[in-house]
């Protein structure tokens, strides 16, 4: 890809570093045209590909083992709560 | 509060909005809590003071906005205000140190410690929840609130009252040091560094 189709530019029209870059995607920030930038990028860029695949693990592995759900109690408690400090 | 114009609801919009806009994230607010205090009734007391005060301010929330970013900048406050006074030191971070080091170039050398995606697939027990709950108070949120809620910089910016740049380059520095913390649980599995 040559230099003049990276989406990568920052205000003052310098390219992006690779870590740059990666945060972005990382972060959700990137647009679809850069994420798909930095995806073919990672074709030739050995230390980018192998940064993008552990951070986009640990990324899913927070989603999978990190989130939980309320207590079942918890809503009618919040519903009593509001009922009875409003009345 | 969220400063802005006030609106104005009737009893019954307010309920509708509490019910349909505000209790369907109460999951994540839960989540978020619990992070933050490591204490699952403490984060009840603290989501329940949170719905408590969305109710009573309701007015200050803008119809047509984000409902679950405006709930976590109360809950982020009410942390912040009443919890953390009462229980914890303020955080030792030295934030001016993570934007100098995040605007240098040693940020863009590769220090990522080593680590494996094979070693992380086996960590399916509360490594990673561990890992996470290890870090300082302020570098967990920005994870949360990326990783597992999905918020932009612009949405973590408001909720947290720091600018954006600060929001991103706290991010790094929290990706850095949750990849510190995995890789020490790595090496303790019996990983050995590549």
């Amino acid at each position: 890809m040559s230099e003049s189709t990276n989406p990568f530019v920052s205000a003052s029209g310098k390219s992006l570093t690779c870590m740059e870059m990666l945060q972005l995607v990382l972060d959700g920030q990137a647009t679809p045209e850069q994420r798909a930038y930095f995806l073919t990028h990672m074709d030739h860029c050995k230390s980018c590909f192998k940064a993008y695949d552990i951070d986009m693990a640990i990324k899913q592995l927070l989603k999978d083992r990190c989130c939980g759900e309320c207590p079942g109690d918890l809503i009618n408690q919040i519903k009593a709560q509001i009922i009875q400090k409003n009345s | 509060m969220e400063e802005g114009e006030r609106q104005s609801y009737t009893e019954a919009e307010k309920q509708e909005t509490f019910e349909k806009e505000f209790l369907p994230h109460i999951h994540a607010m839960y989540n978020f809590g619990y992070r933050l205090t490591l204490d699952r009734d403490d984060a009840k007391d603290l989501v329940q003071d949170t719905y408590f005060k969305s109710y009573r301010f309701i007015e200050s929330f803008q119809r047509g906005t984000n409902a679950k970013a405006w709930l976590f900048r109360i809950l982020k406050n009410s942390f912040i205000n009443d919890y953390r006074k009462k229980t914890k030191e303020p955080s030792k971070v030295d934030y001016q140190e993570v934007e100098q080091y995040y605007n240098s170039d040693d940020v863009n050398r590769q220090i990522t410690p080593d680590l494996r995606v094979d070693s992380l697939k086996d960590m399916i027990g509360d490594e990673i929840s561990n890992a996470l709950n290890a870090l300082d108070v302020d570098f967990r949120t920005v994870i949360i609130l990326c990783d597992l809620e999905g918020f932009k910089y612009e949405e973590m910016a408001k909720i947290l009252d720091i600018p954006i740049g600060t929001v991103r380059s706290r991010l790094h520095r929290a990706r850095q040091l949750l990849k510190e913390k995995l890789s020490e649980y790595a090496k303790s599995m019996g990983y050995k560094n590549t």
